[in-house]
C-alpha cells in the first residue's frame, strides 16, 4: 500500500531500455498518458468531424462547442489577427485539457504535475511568440522593452524590470500548470489516506472532504487548461499588435 | 394609475443590461485571471535572482548583483501584478 502521496508522480518504464548516446528516451508511464490523451483527441474530434449533419449528434456537438469556445477566446483576447493560429492554440488546449482530465481518473498519471512537462510547453509558446514578434516588426519588436512616457534617468532601470517581467512568463505559465496539478493531487492522496487510517469511526469527514476536492480538482483541470491557452492568446497579442 | 407603457418598457430593458452586466462578473475568465496573480508575482523575483547569480559569476562580484537583482525583480513582479490587474478590470 503506497502510503506516500508523492509515489503518484513517480515516472517508470514500460518495456525495454532505449538509450541514444547519454539520453534515455524509454518509453515511460509519462509517455504513455501523453499518447493516450493525444489519441483520445484525435479520435473524438475525427469522429466529431467526420459526418457533417445539421442535426449534430452528441460527438460533434462536443467537437463544435469547444471549435466555438476557442475561436471565440481567440478573438477575444488577441483579435483578428491571430487567427492563423488557431490550430496551435486548439491543439495546445485540447492537449492540456486532456491530460489533466485524463489524471482525474484514478490510478492514472498526471502528466501536468510534471514541471519539465509543463515547462517544455511554455519554453515552446516563449520562443515561437518571441520569432513571431521579431518577424512582424522586425528590431522594433524591442519597443517592448521600452514603455513611453518615462523620463530619461529612470529608462536604464524600467528596462531591465520589463526585461525581467518579459523573461518570467514562462516561468510563471510553467509553474503555474504544475504547481495546481501537483498540489491538487497531492491534497487528494492525503485526504484519502486520512479515510483509511481514521476508520469507520472518524473517516466520514475526510471522505466528504475527498468528494468535495475531486470536484474543485475537475474544476481547476479546466481553469488550468483555460488559464494557459488564454496566456498563450494574450502574449501572441502582444507580438502581433505592438502598442506601447 | 395606470403606469405609462414606455417606462415599464425601459425599466425591463434597464433589468436585463444590469442581469448581463452581473453576469459578465461570474464568467469563467475572470476566475482564470485571478489564478495567475499570485504566480506572476514569484515567478518574476525568480527571474531576477537569477540573472543576479549568473552575473555574480560572471562578474565575480559576489554579493552585489545578486541582491540588487532580486529587488529588481521583487519590483517586476509587482509591475506585472499591476499590468493584470489593469487588464481584468477592462
Amino acid at each position: 500500500m503506497a502510503a506516500n502521496p508523492m509515489t503518484q508522480f513517480e515516472v517508470y518504464r514500460i518495456g525495454p531500455e532505449i538509450k541514444i548516446g547519454a539520453f534515455d528516451i524509454s518509453f515511460t508511464n509519462a509517455s504513455l498518458f501523453m499518447v493516450i490523451s493525444s489519441l483520445a483527441i484525435l479520435v473524438i474530434f475525427n469522429l466529431g468531424s467526420k459526418k457533417n449533419s445539421l442535426l449534430p449528434n452528441k460527438i460533434q456537438l462536443l467537437a463544435e462547442i469547444s471549435y466555438t469556445f476557442v475561436s471565440k477566446m481567440i478573438s477575444d483576447t488577441a483579435g483578428s489577427k491571430a487567427k492563423p493560429y488557431f490550430s496551435f492554440i486548439f491543439s495546445l488546449f485540447m492537449f492540456v485539457l486532456f491530460c489533466n482530465m485524463f489524471g482525474m481518473i484514478p490510478y492514472t498519471f498526471t502528466v501536468t504535475s510534471h514541471i519539465i512537462v509543463t515547462f517544455v510547453l511554455a519554453a515552446f509558446i516563449f520562443i515561437a511568440v518571441t520569432v513571431i514578434g521579431f518577424i512582424k516588426h522586425g528590431f522594433g519588436y524591442l519597443k517592448l522593452f521600452v514603455p513611453s512616457g518615462v523620463p530619461i534617468v529612470l529608462l536604464p532601470l524600467i528596462v531591465i524590470i520589463e526585461i525581467i517581467s518579459y523573461l518570467s512568463r514562462p516561468i510563471s505559465l510553467s509553474v503555474r500548470l504544475f504547481a495546481n496539478m501537483m498540489a491538487g493531487h497531492t491534497m487528494m492522496k492525503v485526504f484519502g489516506g486520512f479515510v483509511i487510517s481514521l476508520g469507520v469511526v472518524g473517516g466520514w469527514l475526510p471522505l466528504s472532504f475527498s468528494v468535495a476536492l475531486t470536484g474543485l480538482e475537475i474544476l481547476v483541470a479546466f481553469l488550468q487548461a483555460y488559464v494557459f491557452a488564454i496566456l498563450t492568446c494574450i502574449y501572441l497579442n502582444d507580438a502581433l499588435n505592438l502598442h506601447h | 394609475m395606470p403606469k405609462d407603457p414606455f417606462k415599464t418598457r425601459l425599466e425591463i430593458a434597464k433589468k436585463k443590461v444590469l442581469d448581463k452586466k452581473n453576469q459578465r462578473k461570474l464568467n469563467p475568465s475572470s476566475i482564470g485571471t485571478a489564478f495567475k496573480l499570485s504566480t506572476e508575482l514569484v515567478s518574476a523575483v525568480a527571474v531576477g535572482t537569477i540573472i543576479g547569480f549568473i552575473l555574480d559569476k560572471t562578474f565575480d562580484t559576489k554579493p552585489w548583483l545578486i541582491l540588487i537583482f532580486f529587488f529588481v525583480g521583487v519590483v517586476a513582479g509587482i509591475m506585472n501584478v499591476i499590468k493584470s490587474a489593469k487588464n481584468m478590470q477592462k
